[in-house]
């Protein structure tokens, strides 16, 4: 398996673990009251916020570390990902912003969870298009 | 051309040229276009000028 390829499975490991590990918490701690009153419960979560992006460096430095193991298309397949990446999460907040904004106009206020499930929808397109990029 | 050579594989072709094999495939499946550097290490690999190797055709 070529280091780009190794790079691809070993992000989607890490985002299909992850995505896993909240909806476990989720549930075993009883979901979306309980984030919003358990300090404990959102530490964890933050630390997954935290871990995961660390996980990830680590990974692509651990897989891409030896010279030579990627060559001129491997590095225009990198290069070109970040910039899908940027577009396809600036359209996923403007998204976000035009249905929270109508949705909760009203109330003049956004519930706080809607926050984690930004940074939750953000990391899973953001994978999602990079695995498809490369 | 791999073929002419020793039935080079892909990988001892890429090895050569200093490349990946992924490369020599998309390259094969004229799904690459290769820089001037890559190309002249690979024509210098079958010991023949680039232009025996690589051919210009005009997109439509």
């Amino acid at each position: 398996m070529a280091p780009l390829q190794k790079r691809a499975l070993y992000s989607l490991i890490i985002g299909v673990v992850c995505a896993v590990a909240l909806i476990g918490i989720f549930i075993a701690k009883g979901g979306v009251t309980t984030f919003d009153e358990d300090l404990g419960f959102r530490l964890v979560v933050y630390a997954l916020w935290i871990g995961v992006p660390l996980a990830y460096l680590i990974v692509v430095n651990l897989t891409l570390r030896k010279p030579g193991q990627v060559d001129e298309r491997d590095r225009l397949i990198m290069e070109r990902a970040p910039r899908i990446q940027f577009l396809a999460v600036l359209f996923s907040l403007a998204a976000w912003v035009i249905v929270l904004t109508e949705v909760f106009s009203d109330q003049g206020q956004v519930p706080v969870i809607y926050l984690t499930l930004i940074m939750i929808s953000t990391l899973i397109i953001g994978t999602i298009v990079s695995l498809s990029v490369s | 051309m791999r073929f002419d050579n020793g039935e080079m594989t892909q990988e001892e072709l890429a090895n050569r040229a200093g490349c990946t094999r992924q490369t020599i495939i998309a390259l094969e499946q004229g799904k690459y276009v290769p820089s001037i550097e890559l190309a002249f290490r690979i024509a210098e690999v079958f010991g023949v000028s680039l232009e025996e190797v690589f051919q210009y055709k005009e997109s439509s």
